[in-house]
């Protein structure tokens, strides 16, 4: 037992360290995409709104991550990542809200989910 | 005294006046403006008259449906529909209070049993609570019980009900959404794991179903009101060609027989659309207040959702699992009568929903062999389970009908078949 207790004692820093690293390199990937954005003349942002959700979920700036899924949503609404981790994201600030007790923020984001399975069910109708 | 009795007498009995004061106490509670819990009651019981109004839609319609069946075939044709159950228990029966009062008190056995076992679930598919405690309700009643008792037992059942599904389904949710923080609420859960059981056991080394291409087209199935259509119209009409024109047009007056049949089965799809309207305004404002305070009461939580939850992540395998599970259905349709048990026509709404879901499990675990055979396997297994309950609803009076969502029939089952004979041993 001791033995995979050192072990992990080891591993500590090194994950600490880690962290600033895997941060500053989702920052400069999202940086990438929203240049991109900005430059895109195509009409389908889609790929770019759904990574730059995907990078701000992975960087747990869950308001950023939802504003771009939702943007992917209202453009193109495809069944996949955009809608499973906005489930996710919404149920994550439904908890947050309801830690902080904040009884509005709470219905909003039921609200929000209510909304998304609703547009699920129409979704997969257009889908068949 | 006499304004007592007045109240007790002629208002309690009343189930849209208590009904509205539930909601009155609950929008109360939570220290809404007056206005707004004067709306809240109001809209509760506007929801509960309306939804009456389509049970009487759906309940004249069955009828005429319950005699051209037998005359035509000479055996009894069910149609499986939760709403026409629910719409019976409440109106016919005179079980409005008791179903509300179980309701409410299936959200406090949830909330209770989320907060002190492992099982964290909150269960926030408020329709499918209201069908649970429909049936707990009228089976807890037919089983021996009443009053308080009747209310306690049923909102037990039913909140253990709401935990053990999604916790009996989280390590497939586990698997297709690959996290443990959302879970299913969904009253099909049995047939859920029925059919991934036999997805698992046929399905080894399958591809999945989100490699096929399939034919487009079959959205029209999954709405609500035209999916109830398309079943209804045709059975009506051909049951009405083999009753015959004497026998029709005594039920039909001055209306050609086959129109009147026709128009009879548009009722029905009219009376759903009715009760289901009257049910949204009835949930409308008790859910949100029970979803605020449950998810304060037990801030870990894993939310039970509504069964679209899992759509996104397979969505071929949504409709290969409507498909297969029509199959099943129809195929039991046929095969239940030669054992001695009712027909009990295909349900589509219940046949996409559940049927795409269980597609979605099966997937995860058995591909595309899976969903083809754990489909069939399951069209059958719901139809099988809905055909049990049939001597028990006939002989409770209900018209023609019995309840769809497997769960729910299983609470039926267990109180018909464990809880009534262990009453009845105590006498």
């Amino acid at each position: 037992m001791s033995f995979f207790k050192r072990k992990k004692q080891k591993q500590q820093p090194e994950a600490e360290e880690q962290q600033p690293v895997k941060k500053e390199h989702l920052l400069e990937q999202i940086d990438i995409y929203q240049n991109k954005l900005a430059s895109s003349d195509q009409d389908d942002h889609v790929p770019l709104f759904n990574m730059l959700g995907s990078l701000y979920f992975e960087l747990e700036d869950y308001d950023q991550a939802i504003h771009y899924y939702e943007q992917s949503i209202e453009q193109n609404k495809a069944m996949g990542k955009a809608f499973t981790d906005l489930v996710k994201l919404y149920n994550i600030k439904r908890k947050q809200a309801s830690s902080e007790n904040d009884r509005d923020g709470v219905q909003y984001y039921l609200q929000k989910s209510d909304e998304l399975m609703k547009l699920t069910k129409d979704t997969i109708r257009g889908n068949m | 005294m006499g304004f007592i009795d007045f109240i007790i007498n002629s208002i309690l009995t009343q189930a849209s006046i208590t009904i509205a004061l539930i909601a009155f106490a609950g929008l109360l509670l939570q220290r809404k403006p007056f206005g707004e819990v004067l709306s809240g009651s109001f809209k509760t019981m506007l929801g509960f008259l309306v939804l009456s109004a389509g049970s009487s839609i759906i309940v004249g319609s069955l009828l005429y449906f319950g005699e051209i069946f037998s005359e035509g075939f000479g055996m009894e044709g069910i149609v499986p529909s939760i709403e026409a159950i629910n719409g019976q228990a409440m109106n016919e029966l005179g079980l409005a209070n008791q179903i509300a009062l179980t309701f409410l008190a299936i959200f406090i056995f949830n909330i209770l049993l989320a907060r002190l076992t492992k099982w964290k679930y909150i269960f926030l598919t408020g329709q499918a609570l209201l069908w649970m405690a429909t049936i707990t309700t009228v089976f807890g009643s037919a089983a021996g019980f009443n009053g308080i008792g009747l209310i306690l037992v049923g909102g037990l059942v039913g909140g253990i009900f709401a935990v053990a599904m999604p916790a009996i389904a989280q390590p497939i949710v586990k698997k297709i959404t690959g996290s443990d923080d959302i879970a299913l609420g969904h009253f099909c859960t049995i047939g859920y794991l029925f059919a991934a059981g036999i997805a698992k056991v046929v399905g080894k080394n399958s591809d999945s179903t989100e490699n096929i291409k399939f034919p487009k087209g079959l959205g029209f199935l999954s709405d609500t009101y035209l999916s109830v259509a398309i079943v209804m119209v045709p059975l009506y009409v051909i049951t009405a060609v083999f009753a015959g024109s004497e026998f029709g047009t005594v039920l039909s007056g001055d209306v050609n027989y086959i129109v009147y049949a026709f128009l009879q089965a548009v009722q029905f799809v009219v009376g759903v659309y009715v009760l289901l309207s009257g049910v949204r305004l009835l949930l409308g404002e008790i859910v949100p207040a029970f979803r605020g305070i449950a998810l304060k009461v037990v801030p870990d939580a894993k939310p039970a959702l509504d069964c679209p939850v899992l759509f996104p992540y397979a969505p071929n395998a949504v409709t290969a699992g409507f498909i297969t599970t029509t199959i099943g259905t129809v195929i039991a349709m046929f095969v239940l009568p030669w054992f001695g048990l009712a027909m009990i026509l295909p349900g589509m709404l219940t046949n996409f929903f559940a049927g795409g879901t269980a597609g979605i499990f099966m997937n995860a675990v058995g591909g595309r062999r899976g969903v083809l055979i754990g489909g069939i396997a399951h069209g059958f297994f719901i139809t099988l389970l809905p055909a049990l309950l049939v001597p028990s609803f006939n002989g409770l009076g209900f018209v023609n009908t019995t309840a769809t969502d497997v769960d729910t029939v299983t609470a039926g089952l267990l109180f018909e078949w464990i809880i009534q004979p262990i009453m009845s041993l105590f006498g």
